[in-house]
């Protein structure tokens, strides 16, 4: 069980061997037009190109799907319920009672789900085409203290075992007859008091040989450490890279600042 | 048929598995086809290398993994179809690591913890408490909390909230790992006294040394099937199986086959047998 | 020739702070450089602690009241930082799972030197060499997750092993392995010393491997040292191993049943080898008397 975080699947397309810090600063820039962009037109153009991405990446249809199968049920619960909160818009479709349903309501639900949909898509690309180390990797590099990301490389590092962990826990209760489904709230909250208190104590315990072990290694001697892996980034990146930033300029420029209605 | 096992009637086994294939998610074959009896009131070793399928038959025989090919009946009532929770009642399994079990503030409240789960009268409950913590040597320290105490007395603890539960069977997964010699004889000892009561013991290890201590029954266990299912001088005196089935046999068994030409018998299990023997072989001393 | 010992303990008392007894109790102790040293007691006894003496763990992270001496290559622990002292020692612990933390191997083992700043292709020999002496090459890319207990006891030798230190130290490295991974990670050990003259210290419960292995063993109980010396002498009176709370070797047991059950007979064997040899040997030579 490698975790529900772990998204990479390695493969040997252009997107996975773009720089990683390529990648975060696209992703952030494509997210910042997912939120400024304002109409369902642009929103899909936006999401055709997210889904070239998709293509690019080798990510089968299916995968993204299954992977991405929270976020699309959010969407459905987005289009379905705006127009119920959403009474504005001059052609009413039907109303019952203090509920009315109109027509520019649909599209705005429509287009609001339309926004969630790139942006989750395009964070699925990047968990998709980047290992976690190198997504740590290119975070330092761009600037995040190292204490910092070491701190989330443990962390990511520790998912699948702590899962594992809990589920033997789990297990280790239920050969008591602890039953962790049944009861109401509160019994269920009480019940898992008992998978609750045996994770902390693993999770310190391991974190006290943690602590004794980065000292042994000599963590922290200096602050000049050196890096094996070097990112290097390549000119296709690069260019890749300045075209996003480009587009992104005018857009945004005609968006924000022209206020043109796109 | 494995040489040299003991196939009981289905009335006399308390656990009876006929053909048990599990794979896990992923694929991964961990039973190949397992058959056994267990007989009430057996003090049974199961051993076997990582990735035997040791841990995979326990689980399957107290309900956390049910498998779809296969049988496993627990007094005669298939495991697959039972609650964990009632299957509890009739086999108990202490986990390798007691850490994983306890959380309560006192002793006491750890082994009350399994029988109040199964709703008994809180006078039961005291009164298999009381029972739990003298078989186990744990009177002593009975209000302290378990979180605070050595890896020995969790340990017991841990073996004792199972035992309140008043199960027939106990599996005991590598229960001395971590102890030191004196610790793991204490506990050894007070196993026996269980088993003395009229309990099943199942011992799940992979220590060799121990089996030959302690051990009545011996199923060895390789690839997801049972290799060989015989005493300890039965299965001691097959090397081969042992070493092919990645366990190491106790070095004193390793120097009886080495002076078989002496006239030592190969299946040794301990240090004073060896020199009995060896004693024997060559006449006596002058 | 070289009479700076690896680890010197001159009169040591050590006290946790929260803690009322002395964990070490008046220990004076020489591991000297390029011997295998095993350090046997029960649960409790202080071999944990000497271990983290070692490296400075105990009493940097370690609080408490230290007394007396401890030098490691001639470094007074005390005026020395546990980085400082990570280039000459190597520590090992014994949980497989909590002591490797980064999402390879490769970076696992290449986080020391990358901490001491060490310049980018040194690290990569120092990686491949690391790997090599443990028998993991090949392994870089793999998560710590995907290894068995024995691969990442491995790892965390070579991870130690990649910062060049004089010294490894290994706290009951074998706690949670199976037999298999027990006979390998000593087997790794014992190439480290003779092949490679390191210095091995280690702590352990069952005086199996010790017995083979060692050139020094320390018996250990409530924080005192209560004999120290070769395997041969040391693990002679299994009686004695016994009551510390010790596994005594099998093949001792062989050894001191017979000195008592063959009158005359001096058998001093600590492996299975010595142990066929000087049977086979004496038997003879008893039936030769015989037959004369």
């Amino acid at each position: 069980m490698t975790g529900f975080v772990d998204l990479y699947s390695e493969a040997d397309t252009f997107l996975h061997k773009m720089d990683p810090r390529v990648k975060i600063l696209a992703v952030l820039l494509i997210s910042v037009l997912a939120l400024i962009l304002s109409t369902l037109y642009s929103l899909l153009v936006l999401l055709a190109f997210i889904f070239l991405l998709l293509f690019l990446a080798r990510a089968t249809l299916s995968r993204t799907v299954f992977a991405l199968k929270f976020v699309l049920r959010f969407m459905v619960l987005i289009i379905v319920l705006w127009p119920i909160f959403d009474p504005a818009g001059n052609h009413v479709l039907g109303s019952l009672g203090p509920i009315t349903i109109t027509e520019q309501a649909i599209w705005r639900g429509v287009t609001s789900a339309a926004r969630v949909g790139c942006l989750a898509t395009v964070w699925y690309i990047l968990l998709f085409t980047t290992s976690q180390r190198d997504l740590v990797r290119a975070l330092v590099k761009l600037g995040v203290r190292f204490d910092i990301g070491l701190t989330l490389a443990i962390s990511l590092r520790f998912l699948p075992t702590f899962s594992a962990l809990v589920e033997s826990i789990k297990d280790a209760q239920r050969a008591r007859g602890l039953e962790l489904g049944r009861g109401g709230l509160v019994k269920r909250a009480r019940n898992y008091v008992a998978v609750l208190v045996p994770t902390i104590v693993s999770a310190l315990k391991t974190a006290d040989t943690l602590s004794l072990a980065l000292q042994s290694r000599a963590y922290g001697a200096r602050a000049d450490r050196t890096y094996l892996r070097e990112l290097k980034m390549r000119a296709s990146d690069g260019i890749a890279l300045g075209s996003l930033v480009a587009i992104f300029v005018l857009v945004a420029s005609a968006r924000l600042v022209l206020q043109v209605h796109i | 048929m494995i040489p040299g096992s003991s196939v009981a009637s289905k009335e006399d086994a308390v656990i009876s598995i006929r053909d048990l294939k599990f794979s896990y998610e992923g694929g991964v074959q961990a039973l190949a086809g397992v058959n056994l009896d267990i007989k009430r009131g057996e003090y049974v070793a199961i051993v076997g290398g990582n990735g035997s399928g040791k841990t995979t038959l326990a689980k399957n025989i107290i309900g956390l993994l049910k498998s779809a090919s296969g049988t496993v009946l627990v007094h005669g009532a298939l495991a697959s179809e039972q609650k964990i929770a009632s299957l509890a009642r009739v086999v108990g399994y202490a986990f390798q690591n007691p850490d994983h079990q306890l959380f309560c503030s006192s002793v006491s409240d750890e082994v009350r913890f399994g029988p109040r789960n199964q709703g008994i009268p809180e006078q039961e409950v005291e009164r298999r408490m009381q029972h739990a913590l003298e078989a186990m040597n744990l009177m002593a320290l009975k209000d302290k909390p378990p979180l605070s105490l050595t890896l020995s007395a969790r340990r017991r603890i841990s073996i004792a909230s199972v035992i309140a539960m008043d199960p027939q069977v106990l599996i005991l997964d590598e229960p001395t790992t971590g102890l030191d010699m004196r610790e793991s004889d204490d506990l050894m000892a007070s196993i026996g006294g269980l088993n003395a009561e009229g309990r099943t013991i199942i011992l799940i290890t992979h220590d060799m040394k121990l089996v030959a201590k302690y051990a009545h029954r011996v199923v060895v266990m390789s690839e997801g099937r049972v290799v060989l299912d015989a005493d300890p001088i039965g299965v001691f005196s097959d090397l081969d199986v042992l070493l092919s089935s990645k366990l190491v046999p106790p070095p004193v068994t390793r120097l009886a086959y080495r002076l078989s030409a002496l006239g030592v018998p190969r299946n040794v299990l301990s240090p004073e047998e060896l020199v009995f023997r060896l004693i024997q072989a060559r006449g006596g001393a002058k | 020739m070289e009479t700076t010992p690896a680890l010197l303990l001159r009169n040591v008392r050590f006290r946790h702070s929260s803690s009322k007894s002395w964990a070490l109790d008046d220990v004076s102790l020489e591991v000297h450089k390029g011997h295998f040293v095993s350090i046997l007691g029960s649960n409790g006894a202080g071999k944990s602690t000497i271990c983290m003496l070692a490296n400075g763990l105990v009493p940097h992270a370690i609080k408490g009241e230290l007394q007396g001496s401890v030098e490691t290559f001639g470094v007074d622990v005390a005026n020395r930082s546990v980085a400082e002292l990570s280039t000459r020692v190597g520590m090992v612990f014994q949980e497989p799972e909590s002591q490797l933390f980064c999402m390879s191997v490769e970076e696992e083992v290449a986080f020391g030197p990358e901490n001491l700043g060490v310049p980018r292709e040194q690290i990569r020999e120092r990686v491949e060499w690391s790997l090599e002496l443990v028998g993991m090459t090949g392994y870089n890319d793999r998560s710590p997750f995907s290894l068995s207990g024995g691969q990442k006891q491995r790892v965390a030798i070579a991870a130690a092993l990649s910062m060049r230190p004089d010294m490894l130290v290994l706290d009951e490295p074998a706690y949670a392995l199976d037999p298999l991974g027990r006979i390998e990670l000593y087997k790794v050990l014992r190439e480290l010393k003779d092949r490679h003259g390191m210095t091995v210290l280690l702590a352990e419960r069952d005086a199996e491997e010790a017995s083979l292995y060692s050139d020094q063993v320390v018996l250990m109980e409530a924080g005192r040292v209560v004999a120290s010396g070769p395997p041969r002498n040391v693990l002679r009176d299994t009686k004695m191993l016994a009551s510390l709370g010790i596994t005594p070797p099998q093949i001792c047991e062989v050894s001191e049943l017979l000195r008592s059950r063959v009158p005359g007979s001096n058998f001093s064997f600590t492996s299975v080898d010595e142990a066929e040899q000087a049977i086979i040997e004496e038997f003879a030579v008893r039936r030769r008397r015989e037959s004369a």
